[in-house]
């Protein structure tokens, strides 16, 4: 037999229609295509390779004291789902989408996915996603492995050049990756300082995990980490943390939760205003978000932003004089 | 794509081929290719792969039967078993979740949880959640984006209340939703609008609330999700960046030229429809970003500032 698929699916149903444990050197007997010449090693390995592409693909395989097969039932099958004609919309539209974005990281494991939950046939409204307009498939690609690397916890190494153009090779412990506006971020230890940093995976080329005992995890993530966290407003990386306190007028208040996106906390006053109080460590950088998603954004606190906010606008008054 | 890959895929998608093979069903190869993401030929080739597959001792009725003619195929025996869908993977399961994020629903959301707790026992959503955003955060809008895209699928007018970011004004507008489109991790739906009497794009974060009306239109044949503008035959903003603004680069600016360069600064040729979503970007540069033209973006380059002073509560100049 010549397409391994053949033999995985043959072993796949075999399982599944046997409800006893069924071992190993019983499954070869039956004659489910692995090779008649094979020493009993080169079938071992074959098997073992055959029951880790059978769990990657969502089949529960049970192994009994004697080391001895079966499929987990319900570990295996799927219960049915229900969906309301909205979250079927949901699922047909944007998600489907998705699986064909080259910036979207894990398009492949989408689309088969969909295809379980038997929402993988085309929308019949047209939806397009460009996640990424630089290097949208490099940026995918390279989010795919650091996502790989998280999830085995294993090293990545790559070539980084960063805002000033300095290009080295880093060696990092991927702790997570967040997408934020059209580019994909990778949070991790950068194990030549001892620290945490953030990279932009648009910078990062030839982004590879450690191929080495790839079963056997290269370090342990903080039990604190949350990729969340590092996921920020403009305004919030700097030296110097503070709090901020930004006011939304009462008729763009319900837009405080929007641009917030999740930071910081939101009160709502009496009249109406809605107040909201962030960490922030860029005063011209928080005077400028205030501008650009106004009007009806204005800084309240610390006064060094309030200042910068006024002076800054007063300059531009002053350069646009008719 | 490796060809360890392309195996591996193959394998995935005949397995996941499976369940749709019912005894007596003849099947579009166009359906089965787009229900499991590949081409028509990949289909095809899965397809006959699987009618050499079954359970020993091979007979004939313990084999899946079917034949491929032209765009289709008909199943004569289904498969002995897995006639039903098997869970997710946690990487299926993985990928689910970060598409979800990506229209805007949070991993807690309950549809999340629905489709994760029928269909992946092995997720753990804590883990999950630590390790990867896949949604902009600042876009919270997955009770909208849902509305819209039911809305589309049914022809509905929807009734939403809008911030324009171009004009600055809060307004109410009845819309035809035709196309959703996602650029750079933010959501847009391409309508016609009822006040406006033409197409225009709407960005869901800045949707305050929508309704379905429940009244019918009909979607012209020829539907765009695309978002970006033509930039011809719009007038051209000229600006000033020093070096030190925020805001430089091609894709803060779209459809600009940046070919002028003086002093360590940068020229920008930016078309624009909209002189203030412009003027609000250069105010944004807080003097770091001058409008050399046109006089219609000076113009509301200086109302934009005064009116942000205004909200201040200061003296405008």
């Amino acid at each position: 037999m010549s397409d391994p698929g053949e033999r995985l699916v043959n072993l796949a149903l075999f399982l599944a229609k046997t409800p006893r444990f069924v071992s190993a050197e019983e499954l070869r007997a039956e004659r489910l295509g692995y090779p008649d010449d094979q020493d009993d090693a080169a079938f071992l390995r074959m098997f073992e390779r055959d029951k880790e592409a059978l769990r990657a693909a969502g089949i529960a395989i049970e192994v009994d004291e004697y080391e001895s097969y079966r499929i987990d039932r319900a570990g295996t099958f799927a219960t049915a789902v229900t969906l309301s004609a909205e979250e079927t919309a949901t699922v047909r539209t944007a998600v489907a989408a998705l699986a064909t974005d080259e910036a979207f990281p894990f398009a492949e494991d989408l689309t088969i996915a969909l295809a379980k939950l038997g929402q993988g046939a085309p929308a019949p409204v047209a939806v397009a996603t460009a996640l990424a307009d630089e290097d949208p498939r490099a940026q995918g690609s390279s989010a795919a492995v650091a996502a790989e690397g998280i999830a085995a916890r294993k090293l990545l190494t790559f070539d980084y050049t960063n805002a000033r153009g300095e290009s080295r090779l880093h060696e990092v412990a991927p702790y997570g990756i967040f997408f934020r506006e059209g580019r994909w971020y990778l949070a991790g230890l950068d194990t030549s300082i001892g620290e945490i940093r953030v990279y932009a995976l648009k910078r990062a080329e030839r982004v590879r995990m450690n191929p080495l005992q790839p079963k056997t995890p290269d370090f342990e993530r903080p039990d604190w980490f949350a990729v969340a966290d590092y996921s920020l407003h403009p305004f919030q990386y700097g030296a110097e943390p503070f709090e901020a306190v930004v006011r939304f007028s009462a008729e763009d208040a319900w837009r405080a939760p929007r641009l917030a996106g999740g930071t910081g906390e939101i009160e709502v006053q009496p009249d109406g205003t809605a107040l909201w109080r962030v960490q922030a460590a860029d005063a011209r950088g928080l005077a400028a978000w205030c501008v650009e998603h106004g009007p009806g954004v204005v800084p309240l606190e610390p006064q060094a932003v309030v200042d910068t906010f006024r002076m800054g606008l007063q300059e531009v008054l002053a350069r646009h004089e008719r | 794509m490796s060809a360890r890959k392309n195996t591996a895929m193959h394998t995935r998608r005949m397995l996941a081929l499976l369940p749709y093979l019912k005894q007596g069903s003849t099947l579009k190869l166009s359906d089965l290719a787009a229900s499991v993401g590949a081409t028509v030929a990949e289909v095809a080739a899965d397809l006959t792969a699987l009618s050499y597959c079954g359970v020993p001792p091979f007979t004939p009725d313990e084999m899946i039967d079917l034949a491929i003619d032209d765009d289709t195929v008909t199943v004569y025996v289904a498969p002995p078993a897995l006639d039903r869908p098997v869970r997710l993977a946690p990487r299926e399961a993985r990928a689910l979740v970060a598409a979800l994020e990506a229209a805007g629903y949070a991993a807690d959301d309950p549809l999340v949880g629905k489709l994760l707790s029928a269909a992946s026992a092995e997720l753990d959503p804590a883990e999950l959640a630590a390790t990867l955003r896949a949604g902009d955060a600042s876009a919270p809008v997955a009770g909208i984006y849902a509305l819209l895209a039911e809305a589309i699928e049914s022809g509905t007018k929807v009734r939403i209340g809008y911030f324009s970011a171009g004009s600055g004004v809060h307004s109410e507008r009845v819309i035809c939703p035709y196309a959703l489109a996602n650029e750079r991790g933010a959501w847009y739906v391409n309508a016609h609008c009822e006040s406006a009497g033409e197409v225009r794009t709407f960005r869901l974060d800045r949707i305050r609330d929508a309704e379905n009306t429940g009244e019918h239109f009909e979607r012209p044949a020829a539907v765009s999700a695309s978002i970006t503008p033509g930039g011809e035959g719009l007038p051209l903003a000229v600006l000033r960046l020093s070096p030190v603004a925020r805001h430089t680069e091609e894709r803060d600016w779209p459809g600009a030229a940046f070919n002028m360069k003086e002093n360590g600064a940068v020229f920008a040729e930016v078309p624009y429809s909209s002189a203030t979503w412009v003027a609000r970007r250069v105010a944004a540069g807080l003097g770091t970003i001058d409008a050399i033209e046109t006089e219609e973006v000076r113009a509301a380059v200086r109302e934009v500032a005064q009116g942000a002073l205004g909200q201040l509560g200061c003296p405008e100049s």
